[in-house]
């Protein structure tokens, strides 16, 4: 089964997309998807028949989202706790993951055709080389591409992504890229393994569940959470539509909120800057306080200096990231 | 056509806020009709429900013959099976009632739930924590009446008090949180590595799950919900009427 299904939406679906279309459209949607297993015990099916009829689900989900211009979607594949599970389930996973990899390399024309740019999201360590090595040719090929975009989360957690970050800054420290009075919400955001999507709009865990296990914890401050009873392999382009009208109910507030949230980050950021302004001034024996002009420039030369250092240690660790994906794929290529 | 869908979309905008609104009202109603009996009803259906949990002990022949008459929600907590730990407050209402979520307090502290944390967008109740302090108090001597003796509260943002010995009470521990607890704790710790990097007292590569949680969880348990974003990841939503959230940590069960 292919990771894009062709295929239009009926005229019923076409008119209710135009209509939700009239109002604040999600940018980028994230999914929780939840109830395979759930879904094969009920229909008496094997559990890996369960998890390839999710993955079948996603490829028509991804469809749905393309026709009603969601150009953006985060999807939890595999969790780090899933590890925990038996063996035999874990070994069925990683075999799938190996199968659809392989079939989305088969398809790297369709992929060009519709610009759509795969992401793989974790700690891809984890994972069994030959995986690593089919990640990152698909990584690699779809880099340039930039219609739409697919993050598969797959050995992730989110508090591994958070002390990901925490440790990319600290090694940008080590490394004399950035100092650690420049370590900000901003730049712990720009170090996570989604440092190049926007924050979801709307978040759907389907099956009942009414958590989060784990995922983009930090990027879904102000997103509208939607809870939804169907199994993923029943998900349908009504529920979609349900979640979607959710997020136009409650996008107001959400928007006011994350507005609010932005001013008192530049109001934090100024006020880090001026104390950093304040101890280089007392480290260099200022006798007098600055005069208001000149403590003024002096702030506006740090936070110079500051965005500078940022942007070289991003280019650095962006570098570092291209790189492990280049690795790979040459060893992938020599074997 | 444009101009037709948003007409449509309008109208179909304006009937669910319609609706949202008279659900609202209805349920106003209700409360200001029979404030208490309402209040004793949402507690003894909301949190077993809530909480989801289907197996039920029954209340052995001693507790029934005693006839004590404990609060219904007593009577439900000690007949579940399993009861959070801990349980966040996530308020979403522009003007909250000091008086509504004090009743989540005590009604939590009755169940047996040993820790909940009030958070709001705003910080409302971190600027005025005293009075959601005496609040919740005034609620504990109204709900629970003679046994609210039995209840003891050490309210975690209230450095001033002094820590007793509680072995033989049931104890709750409130805090109220905004959002100064939850990244910005984070980006705290993550500065205080990266000095100790710059200072050579620790090399990046030793920065792994455990550290930054211990770090985040410090020595209180203030510090443990400290960072609602860091450790939401079992937490389990429910939502009620009153337009709150609540979370509820199943690490802790």
């Amino acid at each position: 089964m292919s990771w894009i299904r062709e295929g239009e939406l009926s005229f019923i679906e076409k008119l209710t997309a135009n209509i939700l279309k009239a109002g604040p459209m999600p940018k980028h949607v994230a999914f929780i998807m939840d109830g395979n297993r759930r879904y094969a015990r009920k229909c008496h099916v094997e559990r890996q028949e369960g998890h390839t009829q999710g993955f079948d689900k996603l490829a028509e989900t991804l469809r749905w989202c393309l026709n009603l211009d969601i150009r953006e979607v985060t999807v939890y594949a595999f969790s780090i706790e899933n590890f925990k599970r038996s063996k035999e389930e874990v070994e069925g996973l990683m075999e799938l993951a190996r199968q659809k990899f392989k079939k989305l390399l088969e398809e790297q024309g369709n992929l060009e055709k519709h610009g759509v740019c795969i992401r793989v999201l974790g700690d891809l360590t984890l994972l069994p080389l030959d995986l690593q090595q089919l990640i990152a040719q698909a990584v690699v090929g779809t880099r340039t591409h930039n219609k739409c975009f697919l993050n598969v989360c797959f050995a992730y957690t989110s508090r591994h992504e958070i002390t990901n970050a925490v440790k990319e800054m600290a090694w940008g420290v080590e490394q004399g890229l950035i100092k650690s009075s420049d370590v900000s919400e901003s730049l712990l955001s720009k170090c996570l393994y989604s440092s190049g999507s926007p924050d979801p709009d709307l978040l759907i865990r389907t099956s009942g569940e009414l958590r989060l296990s784990d995922f983009l914890l930090w990027q879904t401050s102000y997103s509208c959470l939607v809870f939804q009873s169907v199994l993923w392999p029943e998900y349908s382009f009504w529920n979609l539509c349900e979640a979607i009208l959710q997020y136009q109910l409650n996008y107001w507030p959400l928007q006011k909120a994350r507005d609010q949230h932005h001013e008192e980050q530049a109001r934090q950021q100024l006020e880090a800057d001026c104390s950093c302004v304040a101890e280089l001034l007392q480290q260099h024996g200022s006798a007098r306080p600055a005069e208001a002009c000149n403590r003024q420039d002096l702030l506006l030369s740090y936070a110079v200096d500051r965005d500078q250092r940022i942007q070289g240690f991003l280019s650095a660790l962006q570098h570092k990231k291209d790189s492990f994906f280049t690795d790979l794929t040459s060893q992938a290529v020599l074997a | 056509m444009a101009l037709l869908y948003e007409l449509a979309w309008r109208a179909l905008h304006a009937i669910l806020h319609l609706q949202r609104a008279l659900v609202s009202w209805f349920r106003a109603r209700l409360c200001s009709w029979n404030w208490r009996l309402w209040k004793r009803a949402v507690a003894a259906l909301l949190v077993p429900v809530a909480l989801g949990f289907q197996s039920r002990k029954k209340l052995g022949p001693p507790a029934a013959r005693r006839g004590c008459r404990r609060p219904r929600w007593g009577a439900d907590g000690r007949a579940l099976e399993k009861l959070p730990v801990h349980v966040g407050l996530l308020i979403t209402e522009e003007e909250p009632r000091c008086a509504d979520i004090a009743n989540l307090v005590v009604w939590c502290m009755a169940v047996g739930i040993s820790y909940v944390s009030v958070y709001d967008n705003q910080g409302i109740f971190r600027r005025n924590n005293s009075r959601l302090m005496d609040e919740i108090l005034k609620q504990q001597q109204e709900l629970l009446g003679a046994d609210s003796g039995k209840y003891s509260i050490e309210f975690l943002n209230d450095s001033t008090q002094t820590q007793e010995n509680h072995s033989n009470w049931q104890v709750c521990k409130p805090a109220v949180l905004s959002s100064d607890d939850g990244k910005h704790s984070i980006v705290t710790a993550a500065r205080q590595l990266c000095r100790a990097v710059e200072q050579r007292e620790r090399a990046s590569k030793d920065i792994d799950v455990h550290m930054l949680d211990s770090m985040l969880r410090g020595r209180n348990w203030l510090k443990f919900i400290n960072v609602l974003v860091y450790h939401m990841k079992l937490h389990v939503f429910v939502f009620i009427p009153l337009a709150f959230l609540i979370l509820v940590d199943l690490n802790l069960f």
